[in-house]
């Protein structure tokens, strides 16, 4: 998030598109949803389903999946056409020419012709342009309804475009505002857990981070970036991957076209895996490590709003279970390598040390409230809100985005959108949350699936639907309601006894590499 | 069921009421109706969706006013006998038994054919023509076992009867009752021919500040019961808020005893609705609200005749009023309870400050006046200040109307100056009937007097506070010796306890507590630390007044001075 | 500005109310119905003081402070009303305080503790409300319920599931959920917000029944595994048995202000789960076995070498995590970028 939770509540107007908020982020769910009943906020929502948020909402609008270019793109076709874009922003911190060029790209996005696209009526498309370009103050929100497309890193731009058009960066309450999905997805991110960047987003292969890192860390480091995920599975099924290193992920659950992913795995030569349960991956492992639980440790982690915050260690790991880190030693000394880490604060002032970002922290200064990155010094108080007054980089670079259909589009052997996602009482691959006897009393498998689809097929509510895709087939309970289009279904991905990614499609987008799975083509059959 | 004509119709109140939520409560009661008067959980439902309520607010409320059959199921006539105190002093209970052997059913029952349910509910405001019957929205007055044995056969044919109409009246002021009495006492006609309307011609060319001034003037006193001089009471409104200022006239007479507003608004509705267009050009509003209580259904239809016939006869050039029906909840007399139920929600009252002429309706400046305050305002106007002030005496200046019930010959309303004496009114109601033991002369929640305390005794303010009462409301319910002072207090803390909003814990608790310990004491099985323990309680409540709302001093200061004066019946329970 | 309780003198603020300065500097009033966070409802009637120039007594919740005000919190009169209200929720309820949940915890039974209110008085009724049980992690049991309206306020307006409301009247006030649904069948979402602020043990975490008064537990403060939202919780921790009894959200908190979903609450099953992996292992003929660290580690450390010698470090992928902490992904890409040679490290931002 470029703001942070606190400031939600001075949005004039929420935009949230692509994010079911009150399931997968009921927190920042129950604040948007405070602000809207304290009458400060006014929330539109734009999304294929209808979202518990849209009760809250002054606009709901349902989009057709995957058109959320063209939304975005409409609602700019008509902030411009009718002079509600910020002037003086776009004026001091846009460049100039990326404007231009973005103008010239809306300029076919009438209302109408997005209404062709995506499904929303071009009177509601108006509606929401003008609550949206009228308010002093909008914040905008998303989650992986947004980025999970082949087209995830144009929509993503979408929403900085539409941000910047409006003048709504730099200030509380506004901004563009990813809802991150996982506990320390953030942090992750920040600490080098991508094959293009050191931490702190420090690029891999320019010289003189290179020169930095091997000076840091008295080693000879490789400059050739490393290959996403997604890529790294095609090469295992190729054969030239030889060997995975897992740690504390499951994606045999996670990842698109499971029985893809599966081959894969099992084509390495070597597969080691580092969790607290015998994952549905680990089980496809060669070695299985027991690391420790959130419970059983300290340490920190970054959440959404770039907040970092200590964990602390409450319980013993079971057996012999030990800390990821206390692994990592192990292993690196057993490789020649001369770590000597007595805790976890010693390995986040090593952190700080190396991370301009984190620079100014320490266990001491985060104390129980956390500090935001970036935060450089030791005296600086953190940034809750970036981009405040000057971007980054300067000025702020607009995208012309031309609209894309998502890589597979419905058709008469698989007629139905197919999307996928989160419930409430479930989170990600299970691992944690499907241990509960509770949580899985609460909410098992399903599909959702509209009325008039279930009426078609001859379903009742949770009978057996079939839902099959080009990759292939699950079985699970109808789930029927009136939230959900006819001709859209929606399954979520929690449960390995009817795992949606068995049905999603690897498409992956060109840049970001994530893969499509919030649209794909199935078709729907009495089970 | 909730059809597509309903759902217009609640569309329509939504847009009557300046905030949605307000249409809560007039939509459930369409519903209920729709649905042969009881009111189902999916109706509910169906009713919070359309009005914008979560579930559980329309539940909520459905369960706080007596009137909704949400959870109990009611048959196609349901037989409510007012069992209150001048009920229960004009022989109510006899009604209840005669009522019971008849359909074969108890209290609380319904028959096997559906056909009827009888119910005792508390105080229908109909104290002078005890004993009453309430089929469905109509009242059967001054019941009799024969009355009951046609009204029963009617019923049974399926025949709503036609209601008898025969009270008791009489005036000496000839202001809020001049009209009773005439034919088509109602009509804007009768009443612009007896002089109506001349005072707000006269208010049209006065700048608000006079009007205020003159009714300041005048001195009135709020005739709901707490006695708080109007025009100061309007004085106290912010200026320059930028928000509107809502008038509201408390309709909701139900403080047992007293059922005086019910004569002016039954049968000379302009009286209240000039008073009212009168008093919110004074205090610049441009819409005012009736709340009437919820059982005086087809007085609410007169006074929206009324108001519709005002209309038409520009006289409501920039004013609306909005008649918004109560659904049986005592406490909705309290100002901020009042507001509450406007808004839609449980009839509770708040917390003070903020007061309402500061934050009171939708949060916006807010003055509520009684009927009968209200419809004094056109005589103070017309004739001015002088002229009001001539009728009683300094402080205690004006007409009154005064309503007698009980153990007297002629119980009914009427009209005299305040500080007229207890006797001569006494004497007006055609005297007591039988031996007079006591009275409580300003409706349930004030001290009751013995014969010797109320000799002396002047209907007004400062008379009633020396006497160690007040006089509240001016509902006078005379007792004779018939009756048992402990089975009074008993009915009287029941009624308190039936109708306790439930919001503040001594008053929740304290008057359900008092409930059993009096059963107890009543039933033989007391001892005197369970008087000791009543009297703990009052008194705490009473001198403490740690409740919320009035509510807990008006309970708590009858039974108090129950107990004090009669105690050796008190104590003669003890075995 | 200063103000004075029972003869000290005090700095206060305005916009404060007089019981948030006494609760500020140690003064006990008792008070059951006002919580910081939903403000003061003017219900319980238990925090009233004597306020001088003020007519009767004013709860304390309600009246802003001014300058040189001088409340007394210990008067006759002020502990008069204050036992009366206390002794008459005691009498209306079943606090049965040898076996409720809440026992030690409970601000009712520190009311009647500091009233001296040894048995109550007022019980001359029949007190049988049915105890829901229904809902998978939350038990309501409305014979302890003083109809305070913290859960009403707080389901409303802080989660702002708007699940309960009061309904009825009078004393046969009640709780409900919607229409008067059993929890279970409620549109409830289990967040337990209302539990977390039930001033007595009306609304009861489920599972941490019998497990430990809360005082005899341990308090551990840290952060969710769960959702990016990083809020801030606290673990109650069963040394003895090294196990998690309860959770519940740290107040206060920038993050989530003390609330929780039915996950981060009540979901930590997983940490104690008896499928926990305990020891290393190792795959031979498709078979898991049992080993140690060292051979582990032995076996990891010459696989990842022999493969980086013979096909290239570029041939290893790692996947770092997002469940982990900053400091362990740390440690795991500089082990991957160092120790093997490779920049293949990614994890799942995108799935």
């Amino acid at each position: 998030m470029t703001n942070d939770i606190k400031g939600l509540k001075d949005s004039d107007v929420a935009l949230i598109i692509g994010s079911d908020t009150s399931e997968a982020h009921p927190v920042i769910s129950a604040r948007i949803k405070q602000a809207i009943i304290e009458g400060r906020t006014k929330l539109i929502v734009i999304d294929p389903k209808e979202i518990k948020m849209a009760d809250y909402a002054e606009i709901y609008a349902c989009q057709r999946p995957g058109t959320d270019v063209a939304v975005i793109n409409g609602m700019m076709h008509l902030i411009l056409k009718n002079g509600w874009e910020d002037k003086e922003f776009i004026k001091e911190r846009v460049e100039p020419e990326t404007f231009e060029a973005l103008k010239s790209e809306v300029e076919k996005f009438t209302p109408e012709y997005v209404e062709k696209i995506s499904g929303i009526p071009a009177a509601q498309l108006i509606d929401i342009a003008e609550l949206f370009g009228k308010a002093k103050v909008a914040g905008l929100y998303y989650a992986m309804g947004i980025t999970q497309h082949t087209t995830g890193v144009d929509n993503v731009r979408s929403t900085a475009n539409l941000q910047m058009l409006c003048g709504n960066m730099g200030v509380s309450g506004g901004g563009v505002n990813p809802l991150r999905g996982q506990s320390n997805v953030q942090g992750a991110c920040d600490l080098g857990g991508l094959p293009v960047v050191y931490t702190g987003y420090q690029k891999v292969g320019v010289d003189a981070v290179q020169e930095k890192m091997e000076k840091f860390w008295n080693a000879k480091l490789n400059n050739k970036p490393g290959y996403p995920m997604t890529v790294a599975f095609d090469k295992a099924f190729d054969g030239e991957m030889k060997a995975f290193y897992i740690m504390g992920e499951n994606p045999m659950i996670s990842d698109p076209d499971l029985h893809h992913a599966e081959a894969a795995l099992n084509n390495l030569d070597f597969l080691v895996v580092e969790d607290i349960f015998m994952t549905e991956t680990a089980k496809l492992a060669d070695v299985v490590l027991p690391a420790t639980t959130y419970a059983e440790k300290t340490g920190t982690f970054t959440n959404t709003e770039r907040r970092v915050q200590i964990l602390n260690e409450a319980l013993c790991g079971p057996g012999e279970s030990k800390h990821d880190w206390e692994i990592h030693q192990m292993l690196a000394n057993k490789m020649g390598l001369n770590w000597n880490y007595k805790c976890a604060e010693e390995i986040f002032n090593e952190i700080a040390a190396v991370t301009p970002s984190y620079a100014g922290m320490s266990y001491a200064r985060l104390g129980n409230q956390g500090l935001h990155w970036p935060c450089p010094t030791e005296d600086h108080p953190g940034t809750p809100v970036l981009h405040v007054g000057k971007f980054a980089k300067g000025l702020g670079t607009m995208f012309a985005v031309p609209f894309k259909d998502p890589a597979e589009m419905p058709d008469e052997e698989y007629p139905t959108y197919l999307t996928t996602g989160r419930i409430l009482q479930h989170f990600h691959t299970g691992t944690m949350s499907r241990k509960s006897e509770g949580l899985n009393r609460l909410a098992g498998p399903h599909v959702m699936i509209s009325v008039e689809d279930a009426e078609r097929i001859g379903v009742g509510n949770s009978e057996d639907v079939k839902v099959t895709t080009r990759r292939g087939t699950i079985t699970t309970k109808a789930f029927v309601t009136k939230r959900i289009p006819n001709g859209t279904a929606y399954v979520p991905f929690h449960f390995w006894e009817a795992p949606a990614n068995i049905l999603t499609n690897n498409a992956l987008d060109p840049i970001a590499k994530i893969p499509e799975y919030k649209v794909c083509a199935c078709k729907l059959e009495k089970a | 069921m909730i059809d597509q004509s309903m759902i217009d119709k609640i569309t329509e109140l939504k847009a009557k009421y300046p905030k949605k939520e307000s249409a809560l409560m007039p939509a459930l009661m369409l519903a209920q109706k729709a649905n042969s008067n009881n009111l189902s959980e999916e109706d509910m439902e169906k009713v919070a969706a359309l009005v914008g309520v979560t579930s559980g607010k329309a539940f909520g409320v459905a369960t706080y006013y007596s009137m909704y059959n949400a959870v109990k199921n009611v048959g196609k006539y349901h037989l409510q006998v007012d069992t209150n105190i001048p009920a229960t002093l004009m022989g109510a209970l006899k009604i209840v038994d005669y009522l019971e052997k008849k359909l074969g059913i108890k209290e609380g029952e319904t028959t096997k054919d559906g056909l009827f349910t009888l119910s005792t509910v508390e105080c229908l405001g109909s104290c002078g023509t005890c004993p009453v019957v309430q089929v469905n929205d109509v009242y059967y007055e001054n019941m009799t076992t024969e009355k009951l044995d046609s009204l029963i056969s009617s019923l049974q044919e399926g025949v709503m009867p036609v209601k008898e109409v025969n009270y008791n009246f009489g005036t000496e002021c000839n202001v809020l009752l001049k009209n009773r009495g005439l034919e088509n006492s109602t009509s804007i006609d009768t009443y612009i021919q007896t002089g109506g309307y001349k005072a707000l011609e006269k208010a049209m060319a006065m700048e608000p500040q006079a009007i205020t001034n003159e009714v300041r003037n005048s001195a009135i006193r709020g005739r709901g019961g707490a006695g708080f001089p109007a025009g100061v009471k309007w004085g106290f409104l912010p200026k320059n808020t930028g928000k509107p200022i809502y008038l509201i006239c408390n309709a909701d007479e139900g403080e047992p005893g007293t059922f005086k507003d019910r004569q002016i608004m039954e049968y000379d509705p302009h009286l209240l609705v000039e008073g009212m267009i009168i008093s919110a050009k004074a205090i610049d509003s441009n819409l005012g609200f009736i709340y009437i209580r919820g059982e005086f259904e087809w007085i609410a239809d007169i006074l929206e005749k009324a108001i519709e016939e005002a209309k038409v006869n520009n006289k409501m050039s920039d004013i609306d009023i909005i008649v918004h029906r109560g659904a049986g909840a005592y406490v909705c007399g309290e100002e901020t309870a009042l507001i509450e139920s406007i808004e839609g929600k449980r009839g509770q009252p708040r917390m003070k400050p903020p007061f309402p002429a500061v934050e009171g309706l939708y949060g916006c400046p807010t003055i509520v006046n009684n009927v009968e305050t209200l419809a004094s305002v056109p005589f103070i106007i017309d004739k001015g200040a002088e002229a009001f002030k001539a009728f009683g005496y300094e402080n205690n200046t004006g007409f009154k109307l005064f309503g007698i019930s009980g153990a007297v010959n002629k119980p009914g309303v009427y009209e005299y100056p305040m500080g007229i004496s207890f006797n001569k009114l006494i004497e007006a109601a055609g005297g007591v009937k039988g031996n007079l033991k006591a009275a409580i002369v300003g409706g349930l929640s004030v001290p009751i007097l013995k014969p010797e305390e109320l000799n002396n005794l002047n209907m007004d303010y400062d008379s009633c506070i020396k006497h160690g009462t007040g006089l509240g409301s001016g509902g006078i319910m005379v007792i004779s010796d018939e009756f048992s002072i402990p089975e009074l207090a008993l009915r009287t803390i029941q009624f308190y306890a039936h109708e306790s909003c439930g919001k503040c814990a001594p008053c929740k608790e304290g008057s359900h507590t008092i409930v059993m310990i009096l059963k107890k004491l009543l039933a033989g099985h007391g001892t005197i630390k369970d008087i000791a323990k009543l009297e703990e309680i009052v008194n705490t409540i009473n001198n403490v007044g740690s409740t919320l709302c009035p509510t807990g001093q008006a309970f708590a200061m009858p039974i108090k001075a129950m107990i004090e004066k009669f105690r050796d019946e008190f104590t003669r329970l003890i075995k | 500005m200063q103000i004075t309780i029972n003869g000290k003198s005090l700095e206060a603020k305005k916009g404060q109310n007089v019981l948030q300065v006494a609760i500020a500097n140690g003064i006990y009033i008792p008070h059951l119905c006002y919580h910081e966070k939903v403000g003061a409802a003017g219900k319980c009637r238990a925090c009233v003081v004597e306020i001088e120039g003020m007519r009767g007594l004013q709860t304390s919740c309600s009246v802003p402070v001014r300058e040189d005000m001088v409340v007394e919190t210990k008067a006759d009169t002020v502990l008069q009303a204050q036992r009366l209200v206390v002794d008459l929720m005691l009498s209306s309820g079943k606090h049965d305080c040898l076996s409720c949940e809440q026992s030690g915890h409970c601000e009712l039974q520190d009311a009647a503790y500091y009233l001296g209110i040894e048995r109550p008085t007022c019980q001359y009724g029949d007190i049988n409300r049915e105890v829901d049980e229904t809902s998978e992690f939350i038990k309501i049991d409305r014979n302890k319920c003083i109809s305070c309206g913290r859960c009403v306020a707080a389901c409303n307006n802080t989660v702002v599931n708007q699940v309960l409301d009061f309904g009825y009247r009078g004393h046969d006030t009640e709780i409900v959920f919607n229409t008067d649904k059993k929890m279970a069948e409620s549109t409830c979402v289990q967040c337990g917000e209302c539990s977390q602020i039930c001033p007595v043990g009306a609304i009861i975490d489920k599972h941490a029944i019998g497990l430990g008064r809360l005082w005899e537990l341990d308090k551990v403060e840290t952060v969710c595994p769960y959702c990016g939202v990083g809020c801030k919780l606290n673990l109650h921790i069963d040394r003895k048995s090294n196990k998690i009894v309860k959770v519940s959200g740290v107040e206060g908190s920038p993050t989530n202000d003390g609330m929780l979903c039915v996950k981060g609450r009540y979901g930590f099953d997983f940490v104690g789960h008896e499928d926990r992996l305990t020891t290393p292992l190792i795959k031979e003929d498709g078979q898991f076995r049992e080993a140690s660290w060292e051979e582990a580690i032995e076996l990891v450390a010459s696989k990842f070498t022999s493969i980086r010698d013979e096909y290239g470090a570029d041939t290893i992928m790692a996947l770092a995590s997002a469940k982990v902490t900053n400091e362990e992904n740390y440690t795991f890409q500089k082990l991957i970028r160092t120790g093997i040679g490779t920049n293949n490290i990614d994890h799942c931002a995108r799935l």
